[in-house]
């Protein structure tokens, strides 16, 4: 049952068709994984479930609400998170606050409140610090709570964004590249991450340009090429498919 | 004494003034040009309603709050969708209009001529009336706004704006909603730019647009860039310190025609020094890149 889909989602930039009549489904508490050369239109699907780009025609839908068009917060507090390829921190900020700063309902976020009923600022941000660090040792950087996030390594750095993706709550997760740039001891215990959270009821999407990857925790793999889906199917399925082989792993 | 004592209700009054720009500079990333403009407003605001229709000095400061805050949405509304550049260009041009305005609707501002016999505040039946007494009444003015400032900016409001300044697609996809923050941002920063409008009319009883100038804007601005920004311990460093370096330049014994111009070209070398070699300010957290 799809969860999340696009319908006949167009977008050109410059004339250009980055994504071409794309019509594609996100089945709930799956992890589907977007493949595809450069340039097949992989991150804009992104960006335009995001909100960052709105599509030229088609719609996109949510939980059969239609999501088409809304602001990118606004799409994130429907449920939709997003793990960005260059991590995207807050850079000068800890690696506390950058996770702080990810968790939705905040009465303090509200000047006004914070100054009114400072107590419950207070009261809540407590619950809050303890979620961050659960958070924080899930991922291996409680040691570092204090550290401006700078200042971390660059798989520490895709650890804290993923842990502060988690901070949303959201339902679904659209995650650019997870392994990229990840050594290979920790790409294991991400991996082993990710099925987890679909085990929990998240719907995964990622793009991931590692077949190894793919096949190991992909429960359908969506071939993409110049901004349409030319397979779509199990794992094997797509990834024996002699015509994706040529076209994209040059087998 | 009296000398001493008038710096230190100057201070009082810029350090309110530079504290709530530093919400807009050093949290949420926008050089703000327009807060001479805001600082102005409260100034005449609380002025005519005193003048005016009589109100007590406490009451017009507080009108002058909300008024400045509501004439905010008329710059931050059109002008805090535009990123960067656009917006410093943006708040320019508000300035301008404000002054324009001061200047040019005679028949409300006396335009050039000003507005002189402002009467001192009074409270429960006191007149403050001496250099002393209105240095401890603004100094309780500054404390509270002091107080307040610092709890908007350590509260989860003042982290999420810090936030926005980092990366605003990111903060956008954890939920964040941007423009608005950045609105409620911009009119806090200018409803405390207000209220030491206000002290500054109560405190010099006499005031003309020539106080509220794109200048003033800039100086309050590079107060904040050599105090240092994204705190409140930069911003007070940087309001004691350029406020008093040109008193201590007096004492040097330099003419007075000398003395003025000397003035603006140390304020410049030491922006540049410090865009150099200290790029966070003298005291602040944030660094400008």
């Amino acid at each position: 049952m799809s969860i999340l889909e696009l319908e006949n989602v167009t977008k050109a930039f410059d004339g250009v068709l980055a994504v071409d009549k794309l019509s594609l489904g996100f089945d709930e508490a799956k992890i589907t994984a977007l493949i595809g050369p450069n340039g097949a239109g992989k991150t804009t699907i992104f960006n335009l479930i995001c909100g960052l780009i709105r599509p030229d025609s088609g719609a996109i839908s949510y939980r059969t609400k239609n999501i088409t068009g809304l602001a990118p917060w606004h799409v994130a507090q429907q449920g939709i998170g997003r793990l960005f390829q260059d991590v995207r921190l807050f850079e000068r900020l800890t690696v506390n606050d950058n996770i702080l700063a990810a968790f939705k309902n905040q009465t303090g976020e509200n000047a006004f409140l914070s100054v009114v009923v400072p107590w419950k600022v207070v009261r809540e941000e407590r619950s809050f610090l303890e979620r961050a660090l659960q958070l924080l040792e899930f991922v291996g950087l409680a040691d570092k709570a204090n550290d401006l996030a700078e200042n971390l390594s660059y798989g520490q750095q895709k650890l804290l964004s993923i842990a502060r993706l988690l901070a949303l709550d959201a339902d679904v997760l659209l995650i650019d590249e997870p392994t990229a740039g990840v050594n290979p001891t920790m790409v294991a215990s991400l991996l082993e991450f990710i099925r987890r959270l679909a085990k929990e009821g998240k719907t995964i999407v990622v793009i991931e340009h590692n077949m190894n990857v793919v096949v190991e925790i992909a429960d359908w793999v969506c071939f993409m090429n110049q901004g349409q889906v030319e397979s779509f199917g199990l794992p094997n399925e797509v990834l024996g498919d002699p015509e994706v082989r040529a076209a994209y792993i040059g087998l | 004494m009296n000398y001493l004592l008038h710096i230190l209700t100057m201070i009082n009054i810029y350090v309110i003034l530079v504290l709530s720009l530093n919400l807009l500079v050093g949290y949420v990333g926008l050089l703000s040009l327009s807060h001479a403009a805001f600082y102005g407003i409260g100034a005449y605001i609380s002025t005519l309603l005193i003048m005016k229709l009589g109100l007590g000095f406490l009451p017009a400061l507080l009108l002058a709050v909300v008024g400045t805050v509501l004439l905010s949405y008329t710059i931050s509304l059109p002008s805090l969708r535009l990123r960067g550049d656009y917006f410093v260009l943006a708040s320019l041009g508000f300035q301008i209009i404000v002054f324009t305005i001061l200047y040019n609707w005679i028949d409300l501002t006396r335009g050039p001529y000003g507005i002189p016999g402002i009467p001192r505040p009074i409270f429960f039946g006191i007149e403050i009336n001496s250099i002393g007494s209105y240095f401890l009444f603004s100094g309780v003015i500054a404390a509270i706004c002091t107080g307040l400032l610092y709890l908007i900016g350590n509260s989860p409001f003042g982290r999420v704006l810090k936030a926005i300044r980092e990366d605003e697609i990111a903060a956008a996809a954890l939920g964040k909603n941007i423009v608005r923050l950045k609105i409620n941002a911009f009119a806090i920063a200018a409803g405390f730019a207000a209220a030491p409008g206000a002290l500054f009319a109560g405190y010099l009883r006499y005031i003309d647009p020539t106080s509220f100038t794109v200048m003033e804007s800039v100086f309050i601005l590079s107060i904040i860039i050599i105090g240092g920004a994204g705190n409140i311990s930069g911003p007070i460093v940087g309001t004691v310190l350029m406020i008093f370096l040109p008193e201590v330049l007096r004492f040097i014994g330099l003419p007075d025609a000398v003395a003025a111009n000397m003035r603006q070209i140390i304020y410049g070398l030491l922006i540049i020094l410090i865009m150099r070699y200290r790029p966070q300010g003298l005291s602040g957290e944030y660094r400008f890149e």
